[in-house]
């Protein structure tokens, strides 16, 4: 594979930026960091509540809804849901330097709050912005405002988290999950941490201490100790010796390899630690230096990685995102609803073998032009015109080239490596006599990228 | 349960073999259960087989004339009937013909034939003219409009990348590298098979996913290895084939194919290797099937993208057109159909084709798999005094 197409998939979401990588990885990286935000309110939210206020207006007509009704307005938020994704989708495959919108999925993998418990599209989509605008920020200044969201207080419980009743939930997985990781810290520390949370609830715009349910007793902390609100816990745990490496590690994975090496994971987390936990940094050192070594073909594809790369290959540019999303979420990948607070744990535990044959079928399905789920469309339009389950696709290749020539052109842009008995394979496919001015052509090397596709290689970047 | 069903439950992460619930009914309700489960098994010769040093018109001056390097003599060639005779390495066709088993289709092609090797593949795979250009195959197609519900085992290929003659809009056929795979005792795990641990790893997820499994699993459980088969490749993707249908899998199609019959030289030596290979994987299958009473509900069909110059190049032959077919089992009635082949009248130094491969097809699946195949576009009379 093409080492620019390699940090494209990489770094996005598909080979679009290949182009940028092979002229300057350096530059591609710098406007990469600086990338615009869209700080506009996705048109899905504009009916839903937002305020305090419509939310309670709400809470209150539920509360007197008749099981119709209520239903109804849970079918509602639920297509808002969807309809968000499809936002997020859109963005995902627009943007021009798409690793602000690749740093915003591994934040919202790592602090993980889902629409299904949260139930508030706003709050979740608050959320999302905040990752999105802090994607290459400070990890510790980071941690303390998505303490604060009304979604992550909602998630993890701390609306239930008062004084003499107290919810350690947020408190537990800000250890164990978000920061330091299990043997760095007590029980104790979980306890006590759940009472300098109590009271951080619900609030206007962001998560706000009621001072009613407030618990201001003097606690210990990791050795420290004092009176501690979310910030100071935060602060303290950014003092902790092993605060860099579990953080370093997730985005190795996300990013490079399955299986980091400790010495890997130790050599970039003592840098991150140097540069007082700003992201952009780490990312910079870790991006430039593997950048120059061998290491393809290390990690299994996301499901959004593997989806958004048939797309662009096929240039299939008005792709409908919702039958994105549902593909998304067969493949266990579903946007905004994790199955539980860890998150997706990625590496081997995205493929099974129903999960590889469901890809396969995907691109069988894809290659025939046609479309791989109706979820996207209305089920009586589909019935007035059957054409609507069908897409244009093209596929780019040399038509000017033999049939080894376009074998590893297109090996080049999909497989990381290919031993020989593929290449066989795919000579079979495409044959010595193969003739590109054929009309046949262009299904013959649909079938060839079909076979590509569907090689255990493929899954692999 | 169709394609979209499928795709739904398979996202629902049981983690278990999916269940098809109507997999064995679908095939049940045909009307092909009063004459028996009949199937077609197809070998597809891919080079292009040199027709005439397989069938051989030995008494033909003209072949000698135009064949000086590579005609089979007179006394070389067996089972002389009528003017033609086999290679000395199919010796055991021969037999089969003694039996009243096989059928030679002489002579088969199409108009305007491609000289090409993809194209003309392409043109058996999708029963296509030379002018047109289909995405689905034949059997494919065949098989979307037979299954009307989505039945993944109902054509079967043994080869290590999908055919095109079986690709369909709805996946009714799986392609099988190794049936090893589905022994139920598999011991992958103990297999090192890289350096590289993620790739293992997908390549045993791969390796353990088909749609059917579970039913291939079924069919080899039930049925035992027979042990007169050689051990060429062929010889295995036959046995396999064998066990399938012997363990009732109720698939219509079977398909595997053979490597190497692209004789631009040296071809007295290769085509002598490749016909032994042929003939020994065919007749173990044969005896096999024979013995398990079955072979009257299997139809072997042998062909090739097409045949070879008539004169020789030296030592090899060109690319050519008309070559003639195979037929094996399937009650067919043992004929010599078509005429043998005319040297003297050639077009561009290739024999003219006298049978349109279609009406092949169009025989197969009307006389073995009680389909109208006009359904799939083939216009071609089906051939008569085949069954």
């Amino acid at each position: 594979m093409d080492i620019a197409t390699l940090w494209s998939l990489r770094l996005g979401f598909s080979a679009k930026q290949s182009s940028y990588i092979e002229k300057d990885f350096k530059i591609f990286l710098q406007k990469s960091f600086v990338s615009k935000i869209d700080i506009q309110l996705p048109q899905a939210l504009i009916d839903s509540p937002k305020t305090s206020e419509e939310l309670k207006i709400k809470r209150q007509y539920l509360k007197n809804a008749d099981p119709t009704e209520k239903k109804k307005y849970i079918a509602d938020e639920n297509k808002t849901n969807v309809e968000l994704k499809v936002w997020w989708l859109e963005k995902i495959q627009k943007e021009e330097f798409p690793l602000r919108e690749k740093m915003t999925c591994f934040w919202h993998n790592h602090y993980v709050s889902t629409f299904q418990k949260v139930k508030v599209n706003y709050w979740i989509y608050q959320h999302n912005q905040l990752l999105r605008e802090n994607a290459f920020g400070n990890f510790r200044e980071l941690t303390k405002q998505v303490l604060k969201t009304n979604a992550m207080v909602r998630y993890l419980d701390n609306t239930d988290n008062k004084k003499g009743k107290t919810n350690e939930n947020l408190s537990r997985e800000l250890l164990e999950l978000f920061t330091l990781g299990v043997g760095n810290y007590t029980e104790d520390d979980i306890k006590n941490g759940a009472k300098a949370l109590a009271g951080l609830g619900n609030g206007e715009n962001n998560a706000v201490y009621r001072t009613k349910f407030e618990d201001n007793e003097t606690i210990t902390y990791l050795g420290k100790t004092g009176n501690f609100k979310s910030d100071d816990l935060v602060n303290i745990i950014f003092e902790q010796k092993n605060i860099p490496y579990l953080i370093t590690k997730k985005i190795l994975k996300w990013f490079l390899y399955d299986n980091p090496s400790e010495e890997l994971i130790v050599y970039y987390g003592n840098y991150l630690k140097k540069n007082d936990f700003e992201i952009k940094p780490l990312l910079t050192k870790i991006f430039t230096e593997e950048f120059k070594n061998e290491n393809a073909g290390k990690k299994i594809k996301e499901p959004l990685v593997y989806i958004f790369q048939l797309l662009d290959e096929l240039n299939i540019k008005d792709a409908n995102m919702k039958m994105v999303a549902f593909f998304l979420k067969d493949q266990g990948m579903d946007l905004f609803n994790q199955l539980n607070v860890k998150g997706w744990d990625g590496g081997n535990n995205w493929l099974t073998s129903q999960i590889f044959l469901q890809r396969n079928n995907a691109s069988d399905l894809l290659c025939s032009r046609r479309i791989i789920n109706k979820k996207g469309i209305n089920a009586d339009d589909l019935k007035q015109n059957p054409e609507l389950e069908k897409i244009n696709v093209k596929l780019d290749w040399n038509k000017s080239a033999t049939n080894k020539e376009i074998i590893a052109e297109l090996k080049n842009r999909l497989l990381f490596d290919a031993d020989q008995s593929l290449q066989k394979d795919f000579e079979n496919i495409l044959k010595y006599d193969f003739n590109s001015n054929d009309p046949g052509a262009e299904n013959a090397v649909l079938r060839l990228f079909n076979a590509m596709t569907k090689t255990p290689e493929f899954q692999l970047i | 349960m169709n394609r979209r069903n499928f795709l739904s439950l398979t996202g629902t992460f049981t983690g278990g073999m999916l269940v098809l619930p109507d997999f064995l009914k679908a095939f049940g309700a045909t009307t092909n259960l009063i004459i028996g489960e009949q199937c077609v098994v197809f070998i597809q010769l891919n080079g292009g087989n040199d027709g005439l040093n397989t069938f051989i018109p030995f008494e033909n001056p003209l072949y000698y004339e135009f064949r000086s390097q590579i005609a089979l003599g007179k006394d070389e060639v067996i089972a002389r009937n009528q003017g033609m005779a086999f290679h000395p390495a199919l010796r055991n066709f021969a037999d089969i013909q003694n039996n009243g088993d096989l059928s030679v289709i002489q002579n088969v092609g199409y108009p305007e034939p491609n000289r090409s090797h993809f194209r003309s593949q392409e043109i058996w795979q999708t029963a296509s003219n030379s002018r047109e250009y289909k995405s689905e195959g034949w059997l494919g197609r065949y098989l979307d409009l037979q299954c009307n519900q989505h039945q993944p085992t109902a054509g079967i290929n043994i080869d290590s990348i999908d055919n095109l003659a079986l690709r369909g809009l709805e996946p009714n056929s799986i392609t099988i590298k190794d049936p090893n795979r589905f022994k139920v005792k598999n011991n992958a795990d103990s297999i090192k098979l890289s350096e590289n641990p993620q790739l293992d790893f997908v390549r045993k997820i791969a390796n353990s996913a088909s749609e059917g499994a579970a039913e291939i699993q079924k069919a080899l459980a039930k049925s035992t290895a027979a042990n007169t088969y050689p051990k060429t490749e062929l010889s295995k993707n036959l046995e396999w084939i064998s066990r399938l249908i012997k363990g009732n899998l109720n698939s219509k199609v079977y398909y595997t194919s053979l490597n190497g019959f692209d004789t631009h030289d040296n071809q007295i030596s290769i085509h002598k290797n490749k016909l032994t290979d042929l003939n020994d994987a065919i007749f173990a299958f044969y005896t096999d099937l024979k013995e398990a009473a079955l072979l009257q509900n299997v139809t072997l069909v042998v062909f090739s993208e097409f045949g070879r110059r008539v004169k020789d190049n030296g030592r090899g032959t060109d690319h050519g057109t008309a070559a003639p077919m195979f037929i094996i089992g399937g009650q067919n009635k043992g004929k010599i159909i078509g005429n043998n082949p005319n040297l003297g009248d050639l077009v561009n130094g290739d024999l003219k084709h006298e049978i349109d491969f279609r009406s092949v097809y169009a025989s197969l699946l009307k006389e073995k798999l009680s389909f109208d195949y006009t359904k799939i576009g083939i216009e071609n009379k089906p051939l008569t005094g085949l069954f």
